[in-house]
């Protein structure tokens, strides 16, 4: 009875609490299959609520937390200050750079403080083995480079090796090769490594100080130098692979060669461009009937694409050949393999893009997820000579639609040049929605810490503004400007340059001053093009009063840095455009002072006013109705033999009240100038008799 | 391209076509060229517009026209037929004016096809092909191809008469209605199409968008080397556990100076500071 009753009870409750039962079984999944409807009279009639009693307690597992956690935390909540210099360069106010110069030689003078001190710790370890941090910070101790084990033993040969000493191994190694004692394959197979590695050269020290070629030229190149110059930091000498070198000497002396010796071989005069005898080499090992390992493969695949007087064809078919024994002698291809093809692929051009995508698919295919870099290698593969061919391919689409919202992570060397060449593609294709897909992907997750050393960045930041300034709305790029300069770059001239093409097709000129101010802090205060083209824009068209006032201030100085520019010069050289630009502003903010001071100045310098100048000159002068002023026009336009000086004289004749001797210098003045003109003479003449002077 | 982009500006306004064809560069043509409804009277107009984009039909022409061929050209046909949208487009098309010199256009041997030199000199030469506007009729056409072009002008349902003169005249048309049934498209080596994605025009920025948007292949989708099996590549093979070599130590030493990045912030610091070393880990664990 009693359970009879439960169990209608029971049933009741089920079809009330039937949407409370609902709602708790979604939010909650972990809990036990609803009570309420087990059915079992042995459940108790709690609405709602966990007994503890009867469920069960899942204790959940302890969580361990990595040592840089707290901290990561902690750094996800800080964004960056956009008013702010970024936190490398906040040290001594003083010395917080302001252009990329100067923020370049900022981190490289850090840099190599650092390495100074080093070197001097390790110089005399002597002084520095006080050791008072508790626990123990090891690598703040003296490290020492010197061998310790001075005898000649197989022991003293592995510890040159790994202090890599190449002389001093070799030496070693013929050392105890004469003293009769056989190394062991491991240690020859070791200091084949470091002879191929260093291609028989010292490796560059530790401490080399870089060297700063930068220029402010350096800085204002476009991407080819930036090329150039990461090429030239990298390494300072290009090895090449000596004949009959000590590694080759070495490696003849093994008598049982195995796998290892043969590959390290052939990497090491890859690597050193002795790409002939490495594949000679490849043969000896394939005769051998040793298995060569997949980064072997990789480098004979570089080998393969830099023959010599080869066709695109038969560069193809020598690389699909040796995948293809890859497969025979079962190595697994990595993504270095396929990048390594794209990379080689790059050379041909037209005829290897359809390869290039083959190789994409055949990396999907196998597993191998591509890289930032295989992505690159596609992209300047099919945009690097956009000039050449008059049809742009729109793979690019493709390829940012399939990295959307991807995360990456450093898998290949050539990882962080992808956003360059992404955003130079979008800058040459004019595509700002593509720029903002390319920018979106960059700050996804962390992949803004793939964007490589300061001059990459700089060059994709360039980019991408001048993207904006070309395509953008107005107000969002004057937005962007103020969010990326000076925090995450300094512009070159030709950005600002852009920016105030930018302003100008938006009709928003009022903010030149403003530009200007923030160019003589980015250090392009004495940057020609930058100036004439503020110059030129300001003095294009009429403005309002205030506008025209702001416009004179800014060119007054401008006028200031041309004048400091001739001091330090023993040839002053002053174009013609930016000196008729501020005369002319200068007279239309109404300070003809030093408008008439700048027209002196063309004479000075040599340079011709332009007809129009003269004309506004003129114009200035009607309006404070000074003859003498007009006169002087004249007198200027005559000095320079301009053809407008006729239609000048003319209207000083009839705007202006002048007297007779006046007129005469002017008759004399247009006498010197138009001698052909023979009407000109008898109108000015016969004006000058119809016109009483008073 | 900004020339360009001013001389389609007018066009926008149109409606467009929508075209089940899988070939992006047909389609966007389509797309573009206005579904013009009201006769003839733009197709003069837009026959200027689309000079250069005849570069693209006429290069489809080539790779898809399944029998032999020998040369081609269109001439200006005043028919003023009125039409559902397939005779505009047909309409527009026959108007541009795509001749060859007389130099024979050769890309007849299915099982020899040369796409990439016989293609770059086609394209060559129709560039300059389309800059002048003079008529030539050069050879007699083949039988095959009025034969096809009959059987293709059968197919369109209005004037006979007229469709055979217009076929008479320019082979584009039949190949375009070819290139945009269905079977066509697929009948046609992929590896041409593939190889299309090296000349497509740059188009305007807004029929780019919508392009992107609705018609882009994905690029993994396509032939493949062959080479290597999924299966003999992801099998775990016991491999022989060797410390890491130099070659090793120093690729990763690389690889690690891929993410260096300046500290953005002095928490950025500290965890770098933690990982070598230098710093107290945190939170402190006094027991330790």
């Amino acid at each position: 009875m009693a359970g009879a009753m439960s169990l209608c009870w029971l049933r009741v409750r089920s079809g009330l609490c039937l949407p409370l039962t609902v709602r708790r079984a979604s939010s909650c999944e972990r809990a036990p299959s609803c009570r309420f409807y087990s059915g079992s009279t042995t459940l108790p009639k709690v609405n709602g609520t966990d007994k503890t009693g009867i469920e069960e307690i899942v204790i959940p597992r302890k969580k361990t937390w990595d040592k840089v956690a707290v901290l990561q935390a902690l750094a996800s909540t800080v964004n960056r200050d956009t008013t702010a210099a970024p936190y490398a360069f906040q040290d001594d106010p003083y010395l917080i750079p302001t252009s990329s110069m100067e923020s370049r030689l900022f981190l490289l003078a850090k840099k190599s403080g650092e390495n100074a001190a080093k070197f001097v710790i390790n110089s005399h370890p002597k002084y520095f083995q006080k050791d008072i941090a508790e626990p123990h910070i090891p690598c703040l101790m003296p490290e020492s480079f010197e061998p310790q084990i001075e005898d000649v033993s197989e022991a003293a040969l592995k510890e040159r090796i790994k202090l890599k000493k190449v002389k001093a191994s070799v030496d070693m190694f013929d050392q105890l090769s004469q003293a009769g004692t056989t190394v062991s394959l491991e240690t020859t197979n070791s200091l084949l490594d470091l002879l191929c590695y260093c291609g028989d050269q010292e490796p560059p020290a530790d401490y080399q100080f870089q060297q700063t070629e930068q220029s402010e030229e350096l800085e204002e190149a476009t991407e080819e130098n930036s090329k150039k110059s990461r090429t030239k930091a990298g390494h300072q000498f290009r090895v090449t692979w000596r004949a009959n070198n000590n590694a080759e000497r070495i490696f003849a002396l093994i008598p049982e060669k195995n796998a290892h010796s043969y590959c390290t071989m052939i990497r090491g005069m890859v690597k050193h461009r002795a790409h002939v005898q490495a594949l000679n080499l490849y043969t000896e090992l394939l005769n051998s009937r040793l298995r060569a390992d997949v980064y072997t493969f990789n480098a004979l695949i570089e080998a393969k694409a830099s023959m010599r007087n080869e066709k695109f064809e038969v560069k193809w078919n020598n690389i699909l050949e040796l995948l293809k024994e890859m497969v025979a002698q079962k190595v697994k291809p990595n993504l270095q393999t396929f990048n390594t093809i794209l990379k080689c692929l790059r050379r041909f051009s037209v005829p290897a893009r359809l390869p290039a995508l083959q190789t994409l698919r055949e990396m999907k295919a196998v597993g191998i997820e591509p890289s930032l870099a295989t992505y690159h290698h596609i992209i300047q593969l099919f945009y690097q000579h956009e000039g050449l061919s008059k049809a742009s391919s729109l793979i690019i689409y493709d390829i940012m639609n399939e990295l959307v919202g991807k995360k990456f992570s450093p898998r290949d060397p050539d990882d962080g040049i992808f956003f360059q060449s992404a955003m130079k593609v979008c800058s040459s294709l004019r595509d700002l929605e593509l720029a903002y897909q390319v920018h979106g992907l960059l700050n996804t997750g962390d992949n803004r810490k793939l964007l490589g050393p300061d001059y990459q960045r700089n060059f994709y930041y360039s980019k991408f503004f001048s993207v904006l300034c070309l395509m953008e709305q107005i107000d969002v790029t004057l937005k962007w400007y103020k969010d990326l300069i000076p925090s995450v770059f300094f512009p070159h001239s030709q950005t600002l340059i852009d920016l105030l093409r930018a302003l100008d097709v938006a009709n928003r000129l009022e903010v030149i001053p403003q530009i200007w101010k923030d160019s003589k802090e980015y250090g392009h205060t004495f940057r020609s093009e930058l100036r004439e083209e503020i110059l030129m824009l300001m003095a294009r068209d009429k403005h309002p009063p205030e506008l025209q006032v702001a416009f004179a201030d800014c060119a007054a100085d401008i006028k200031c840095t041309y004048e400091s520019q001739d001091d330090r010069h023993t040839a002053p050289d002053w174009p013609a455009n930016p000196l008729s630009c501020i005369a002319v502003l200068f007279l239309r903010a109404g300070r003809t002072q030093e408008a008439w001071k700048m027209l002196g100045l063309f004479r000075k310098h040599n340079k011709i006013p332009r007809g129009e100048l003269l004309n506004e000159f003129m114009d200035s002068a009607a309006m404070s109705s000074s003859p003498s002023l007009a006169i002087e026009v004249v007198k200027l336009a005559s000095a320079f033999s301009l053809p407008v000086c006729e239609g000048l004289t003319q209207r000083v004749m009839t705007d202006f009240a002048i007297n007779q001797e006046q007129k005469e210098a002017l008759g004399n003045l247009t006498a010197l100038t138009s001698d052909s003109d023979s009407d000109s003479d008898i109108d000015s003449s016969s004006s000058s008799d119809t016109d009483e002077g008073e | 391209m900004f020339s360009r982009v001013s001389v389609f500006l007018p066009l926008r306004p149109l409606s467009r076509l929508p075209l089940s064809s899988g070939s992006s560069e047909v389609s966007a043509a389509a797309i573009v060229l206005p579904a013009a409804p009201h006769g003839t009277v733009r197709t003069k107009n837009i026959q200027r517009y689309f000079g250069t984009n005849s570069v693209v039909y006429s290069k489809k022409d080539e790779q898809s026209v399944p029998a032999g061929e020998s040369s081609r050209e269109t001439s200006e046909s005043q028919d003023g037929v009125k039409e559902n949208t397939k005779k505009d487009l047909l309409d527009i098309i026959k108007d541009m004016k795509v001749e060859l010199s007389t130099v024979n256009v050769q890309t007849t041997k299915p099982p020899n096809r040369r796409p990439l030199k016989s293609l770059e000199a086609t394209i060559g030469r129709l560039r300059r092909a389309t800059e002048d506007t003079p008529m030539k009729r050069n050879e007699p056409l083949s039988p095959e191809l009025v034969a096809a072009a009959s059987a293709v002008a059968d197919s369109l349902p209005f004037d006979k008469k007229t469709t055979k003169s217009i076929f008479s005249f320019s082979n584009i048309i039949s190949d375009m209605k070819v290139a945009r049934s269905a079977a066509r498209v697929s009948a046609r080596p992929m590896h041409q199409f593939q190889f299309d994605e090296g000349f497509d025009n740059s188009f305007d920025q807004e029929e780019t968008a919508n392009l992107r948007k609705s018609l882009r292949k994905n690029i993994f989708k396509g032939k493949r080397l062959n080479i290597f099996d999924i299966k003999a590549v992801t099998e775990e093979v016991p491999e022989t556990e060797t410390s890491p070599s130099l070659w090793d130590v120093e690729f990763a030493k690389q690889l690690a100076t891929v993410s260096e990045q300046p500290f953005q912030n002095g928490f950025e610091e500290m965890i770098q500071w933690t990982k070598e070393g230098k710093l107290w880990e945190f939170p402190i664990n006094n027991e330790a």
